[in-house]
């Protein structure tokens, strides 16, 4: 067990370390004073919430799809595959931006709030790795299945919660059955 | 004969360093790491005469060196957190936490594994691997905050953060693998991944280069930590939130 524990630490320090080297972090840079931590109001999105429905959409495909031109539908594949990574990359480079400005203020803070720097850490990988599956998945995928997938998991969890529902319903009845007996 | 190399580039490699830290007076700007150089050689010098004079007392002396070297060597991970750290009072409290619930959960671990009992035959080289994964899980966790945090850190610094890091993630993978009764290649790159650091230490503390200082920014950070880390958190979780709805749109 600690034998292939310390394998897997000793690769992942090599090659993390390896990256130091040869990369350049932690070089000895001065970091421009960035503006302090995102502000409420200012714009947090990379592009107009109308545009990015419509790169996940189905609706354009179908209409593509109508047309029963298969160089159409390629052609249509292949720029929205592009513009879904930009999205995504735009998307990334976004939060990136936002916790580096936020470790600016937080690292030479006296009165630092562990468990909130924790719960950032946290979001701030839970969206990193977002993106790197939506990366994945849109060039194997394309964005157009991506949706209908989200939108079958929805209907789904959906569908999940309504048979929990009737079935603490259920339970419940039958609690008061036997209370009644 | 290869064992007979590595032993003696060992032992001119520590000489070379400490003459040199003494000369351009890095030893006094990290005297525990120069104290750790010092003491590795020492400790090659006795091996080697225990080896060649006493054969008999070579492996108790061998393993009771071995772990000294362990212990003084984690203080060099206290050092590069010190030094680096010690304009980063932020950064320095989350360090301190997240080395506190490494060795935390290593002691709940060693523990566990001593209540089911060591076999006595290879019980110093799992000991020792077991040190050295903590070690190892340390200096990654300090290296992942370093990074998250933008910590600038000087050529000399990020030279015996490199070194040592290396070195233990070298000796984690060879004990993986070793064995000590037959002198395989594990065997050979265990002792000789020490080289690999000592020559990285010479090039990276050749001369003083001195630790870049933060911009102080004119404000007073202390009072604007919370109202920014509140609107970080509140813009990740409408991140999360958009994220969601472009997908599903």
């Amino acid at each position: 067990m600690i034998g292939s524990l310390g394998l897997l630490v000793g690769v992942f320090l090599l090659l993390i370390l390896m990256a130091v080297a040869t990369k350049g972090w932690m070089g000895a840079r001065q970091l421009q004073e960035p503006p302090s931590g995102p502000i409420e109001g200012e714009v947090t999105e990379p592009c107009p919430k109308e545009f990015v429905s419509m790169v996940f959409s189905r609706s354009d495909w179908e209409f593509v799809h109508g047309l029963k031109s298969r160089g159409v539908e390629r052609l249509f594949e292949q720029e929205r595959k592009k513009v879904a990574l930009v999205w995504i990359r735009q998307t990334s480079a976004l939060v990136r931006k936002a916790v580096s400005e936020h470790a600016f203020a937080a690292r030479q803070s006296k009165n630092l709030d562990f468990l909130k720097e924790i719960n950032i850490l946290a979001q701030f990988l839970i969206l990193i790795t977002s993106c790197w599956i939506l990366t994945i998945a849109i060039q194997t995928a394309g964005p157009v299945w991506l949706s209908g997938l989200a939108s079958y998991a929805q209907r789904l969890s959906q569908q999940v919660s309504n048979l929990q529902g009737a079935f603490q319903a259920g339970v419940l009845a039958n609690a008061n059955e036997k209370g009644a007996m | 004969m290869l064992g007979q190399l590595i032993w003696w580039s060992s032992i001119t490699l520590e000489i070379v360093l400490l003459a040199r830290g003494l000369y351009n007076r890095l030893a006094y700007r990290f005297p525990i790491f120069y104290s750790y150089i010092a003491f590795v050689l020492l400790q090659d010098i006795t091996r080697f005469w225990t080896f060649h004079w006493k054969y008999d007392l070579y492996k108790p002396v061998y393993w009771v060196t071995e772990f000294m070297g362990l212990a003084v060597g984690s203080l060099i991970v206290f050092e590069i957190y010190k030094v680096s750290l010690a304009v980063f009072p932020g950064a320095a409290r989350m360090a301190r936490n997240a080395l506190t619930a490494v060795f935390l959960i290593a002691l709940v671990k060693g523990l566990l594994d001593a209540s089911a009992g060591w076999l006595p035959a290879s019980a110093a080289v799992e000991i020792e691997l077991a040190l050295r994964t903590v070690q190892a899980i340390a200096i990654l966790a300090l290296v992942a905050l370093f990074l998250l945090y933008s910590i600038p850190f000087g050529r000399n610094l990020r030279g015996i953060l490199l070194g040592y890091g290396l070195f233990v993630g070298e000796r984690v993978i060879c004990l993986t693998f070793v064995s000590l009764e037959t002198h395989n290649f594990w065997f050979y790159a265990y002792s000789a991944s020490y080289i690999g650091a000592l020559s990285l230490w010479i090039g990276y503390l050749w001369s003083y280069q001195p630790n870049p200082q933060p911009t102080a920014g004119g404000k007073n950070l202390d009072d604007e930590y919370q109202r920014i880390a509140t609107a970080t958190q509140r813009w990740l979780q409408g991140m999360r939130g958009y994220f969601r709805r472009a997908v599903r749109s």
